[in-house]
């Protein structure tokens, strides 16, 4: 048997991180329902232009106010845990070399947005993941660890004033917490979207382990949708 | 069934739960999970909780005067009818050595405090006001409060509001039973004649329309949090 693309505890904290982040994202919408704007009562807040509008009750979880805080106060620890012991897993078991960008990665993630938009017609060279790959999956951890100290800064104003007030007040500190959330959300659809246009075959190995590496991406010229239209041609000219 | 069977299936079961979500309260098993984290949440907050942290707005946020909401229970703003019910005394008791009434001038004649902070409310606002009172800890050495008192309530003729507090945050610097705010005397829809208010607690927390402060050796919850919002509900 071949040896698994991604280490069994990989696509566990994968999928408890999903699972964790999706309920953290909704039971925090249905809290900023609460007060769907940023402004300290008596003042203007400068920079959200949606101030007002409630998040659509879809999007949200945990139903009410005390119902959504009580799952953000107790999710935040599983998402917190999980993600500390997959970044010392990584970190242990050598799977961060795959995800840290090196100094080339930035003309890589160049050359494969050319390759996306059909300005180079041969996928660029890689190793487990692309450039871009590697530089969204490494933006994931720092914007989670952002997520969490923004999110103390909300949750205990007092006890962590320095913080609070580093970060411009609560209601900056709220502000920024809400930023982060949505870039998290950004880089998530993405992620998705990617995985289901160009490398759908990479499902199995997030769930079972498995990879059939004919069909890395890499070498059938994957770009976004390109396999639904257009039958696998091996790149054989992956030099140029 | 094949591991990879399961796997699929499990990650199936596990979106479509997530869903089915959407919207909703999740499921009511999850009640004792919660409540063990808030549990767990409120021991590692008391651990955190200094008298030494303060809270302090800057100086160019302003003060939010008319933009504060105000809030009660009652159906109408309640409004303390001395014709009925006498003059509004505050009353101390429980576990202290020397149980008080205290009427509004006796209470300003205690050491007198004026603060601007913060109010933190559970919807995620925050409004800066400038609160005059003594310092609870001021009442609490008055009355002689006996060391089995753990817990204090603050209760209110306000629909008979009520919330319990942690004797260590009841007893922050900045926690004051307030009878002005910027400036000049309560108004009854900030909880005259005079209210507790800390920016140490949620503006749950912080009942209005006082009437009685009880010094406990147990908590007995409070208005919101016997609805399920947080009992402890520090910031």
């Amino acid at each position: 048997m071949a040896a698994d693309r991604h280490h069994w505890f990989v696509r566990l904290t994968h999928w408890v991180n999903a699972v964790a982040l999706v309920i953290m994202i909704g039971s925090g919408l249905q809290i900023f329902n609460a007060y769907p704007m940023f402004a300290r009562r008596g003042a203007t807040f400068c920079c959200y232009p949606f101030a007002g509008n409630p998040i659509p009750h879809w999007a949200t979880f945990g139903g009410w106010l005390a119902g959504a805080r009580n799952w953000h106060f107790a999710m935040m620890w599983l998402f917190i845990v999980n993600g500390i012991a997959y970044m010392i897993f990584i970190y242990l078991h050598g799977e961060w070399r795959d995800l840290v960008p090196r100094r080339g990665d930035v003309r890589d993630s160049w050359e494969m947005v050319k390759f996306y938009l059909f300005i180079r017609g041969n996928h660029p060279r890689q190793g487990k993941h692309n450039a871009l790959q590697k530089f969204t999956y490494f933006a994931i951890p720092i914007l989670s660890a952002l997520a969490v100290i923004t999110g103390l800064a909300v949750w205990k104003p007092v006890s962590f004033a320095l913080l609070t007030n580093a970060m411009g007040g609560y209601v900056y500190a709220r502000y920024w917490h809400f930023l982060v959330m949505l870039s998290l959300v950004a880089l998530s659809a993405i992620h998705i979207f990617m995985v289901l246009v160009v490398d759908p075959f990479s499902i199995r190995s997030i769930v079972t382990g498995g990879y059939n590496a004919e069909r890395a991406p890499e070498l059938r010229n994957g770009r976004p949708f390109y396999h639904l239209f257009k039958r696998t041609r091996r790149n054989t000219d992956a030099e140029t | 069934m094949q591991r990879r069977d399961f796997l699929t299936a499990s990650g199936a079961l596990t979106m479509a739960w997530l869903v089915e979500a959407c919207g909703s309260r999740g499921p009511e098993g999850a009640d004792k999970l919660l409540k063990y984290a808030m549990r767990k949440n409120e021991t590692l907050e008391r651990g955190l909780f200094r008298h030494t942290s303060m809270d302090s707005p800057r100086s160019h946020w302003p003060n939010a005067g008319k933009a504060l909401p105000q809030y009660y229970i009652s159906d109408t703003v309640p409004v303390w009818d001395s014709a009925a019910r006498g003059t509004w005394t505050l009353e101390v008791s429980g576990l202290v050595k020397k149980p008080l009434t205290l009427t509004l001038d006796m209470l300003q004649q205690l050491p007198r405090i004026t603060q601007r902070v913060n109010h933190y409310c559970v919807e995620g606002w925050t409004a800066v006001e400038t609160w005059t009172g003594c310092r609870m800890s001021e009442i609490a050495r008055a009355a002689g409060v006996t060391p089995d008192a753990h817990y204090v309530d603050f209760q209110s003729f306000d629909n008979n509001y009520h919330e319990s507090w942690d004797m260590d945050s009841a007893m922050h610097p900045q926690t004051l039973i307030c009878y002005g705010l910027d400036g000049r005397m309560l108004e009854p829809g900030h909880g005259a004649p005079a209210r507790l208010f800390s920016p140490v607690k949620l503006g749950y927390k912080n009942t209005k329309y006082l009437t009685k402060i009880v010094f406990m050796p147990k908590r007995n919850g409070g208005y919101w949090s016997d609805q399920g919002y947080e009992w402890y509900a520090g910031t």
